[in-house]
């Protein structure tokens, strides 16, 4: 069963969260993030490419002009590959784990994987995140040493960023998941 | 009606605000003047005066400009550190700390108001987010 609907994230973009259900211990959330727009890469083509010329008329040597554009070329396949986030995806399995996908722009993904016996819970932490303070989903992992201490904290759609709105759909989702998952571990 | 208020009163205004510490208030009159003196008045004169070992006058202006520059770069330099000191999205810090890690757990008492704790993060998530919406 799938379900799209758009939200918008911290700064105003629109964000498409996409919903599956595959069954009632095992679901999947899907943020896309907007696509490199063409507005803002040709303002910092012409920005790089008017400070290449300002140095040319200055040095007059015309290495600065072909250094610009190789540096445009390869600065714009590294954002690609590197830095554009095209999609992120949550994946929660009952008594399996949480798998965290991130597609980049230029295809590759990154994929991090965590077992259901290291979580401890799913919830929307307020922190301070440059000059503003957002709503942000976050994984506890369980501490071993301490029954009710946390290890560690793992931010997800850390490049999407969307608002409270979607947060609060994706949190009740994985709450359901979860105390699923302790009524039925609880039992033996 | 006597008004026993230190804010400023209508006749004080006349001759500032009443110090608390008369020492520091002179002082700092008697610096600012000397400071005018020294900044305005030509070399020749203080000369003839038989004052002869000043600064160099460049200074007047200069220490003028390095103290309003310093305090325009505090601005961002104090907005500068706030920034950099708040812990990352991944922090702990953002969680709990060691205080509320080793609070105590006082008995809850019938029809008294309940004492001041760290309520864990599920709890607060489950009340505000769980909750009938």
């Amino acid at each position: 069963m799938e379900d799209e609907r758009s939200f918008s994230d911290i700064c105003g973009g629109r964000l498409a969260l996409q919903r599956r259900y595959y069954s009632p211990s095992c679901r999947e959330f899907c943020l896309s993030c907007p696509r490199l727009s063409l507005r803002s890469l040709t303002a910092v083509t012409c920005t790089v490419w008017l400070a290449a010329y300002g140095l040319f008329t200055l040095c007059e040597n015309s290495m600065i002009l072909s250094a610009a554009i190789f540096i445009t070329l390869l600065g714009l396949l590294g954002y690609l590959h590197f830095v554009k986030i095209d999609q992120e995806t949550l994946l929660i399995i009952d008594s399996l784990g949480i798998q965290m996908t991130s597609s980049y722009a230029s295809g590759k993904e990154s994929t991090t994987f965590i077992e259901m016996g290291k979580v401890k819970d799913v919830v929307i932490n307020e922190a301070i995140y440059m000059q503003k303070v957002i709503y942000y989903l976050c994984i506890l992992l369980k501490d071993p040493m301490e029954p009710h201490g946390i290890s560690q904290v793992v931010p997800v759609f850390q490049s999407a960023k969307p608002r409270l709105d979607c947060l609060i759909e994706v949190y009740r989702s994985c709450q359901e998941i979860l105390a699923h998952q302790k009524a039925t571990s609880a039992s033996p | 009606m006597v008004e026993n208020s230190p804010s400023p009163l209508p006749e004080r205004e006349v001759y500032g605000f009443p110090p608390r510490r008369p020492v520091f208030f002179l002082s700092s009159q008697f610096g600012f003047i000397l400071y005018l003196v020294w900044a305005f008045i030509p070399e020749s004169w203080l000369n003839s005066l038989g004052l002869t070992y000043w600064p160099q006058k460049y200074w007047a202006v200069a220490l003028s400009v390095y103290f309003l520059i310093t305090i325009v770069i505090g601005y961002l330099l104090l907005f500068g550190i706030n920034i950099m000191s708040s812990s990352p999205l991944n922090s702990i810090h953002t969680i709990t700390d060691n205080y509320a890690k080793n609070q105590q757990q006082k008995k809850y008492q019938e029809e008294a108001i309940p004492a001041l704790r760290d309520i864990p993060i599920s709890e607060v998530n489950q009340m505000f987010f769980l909750a009938t919406k």
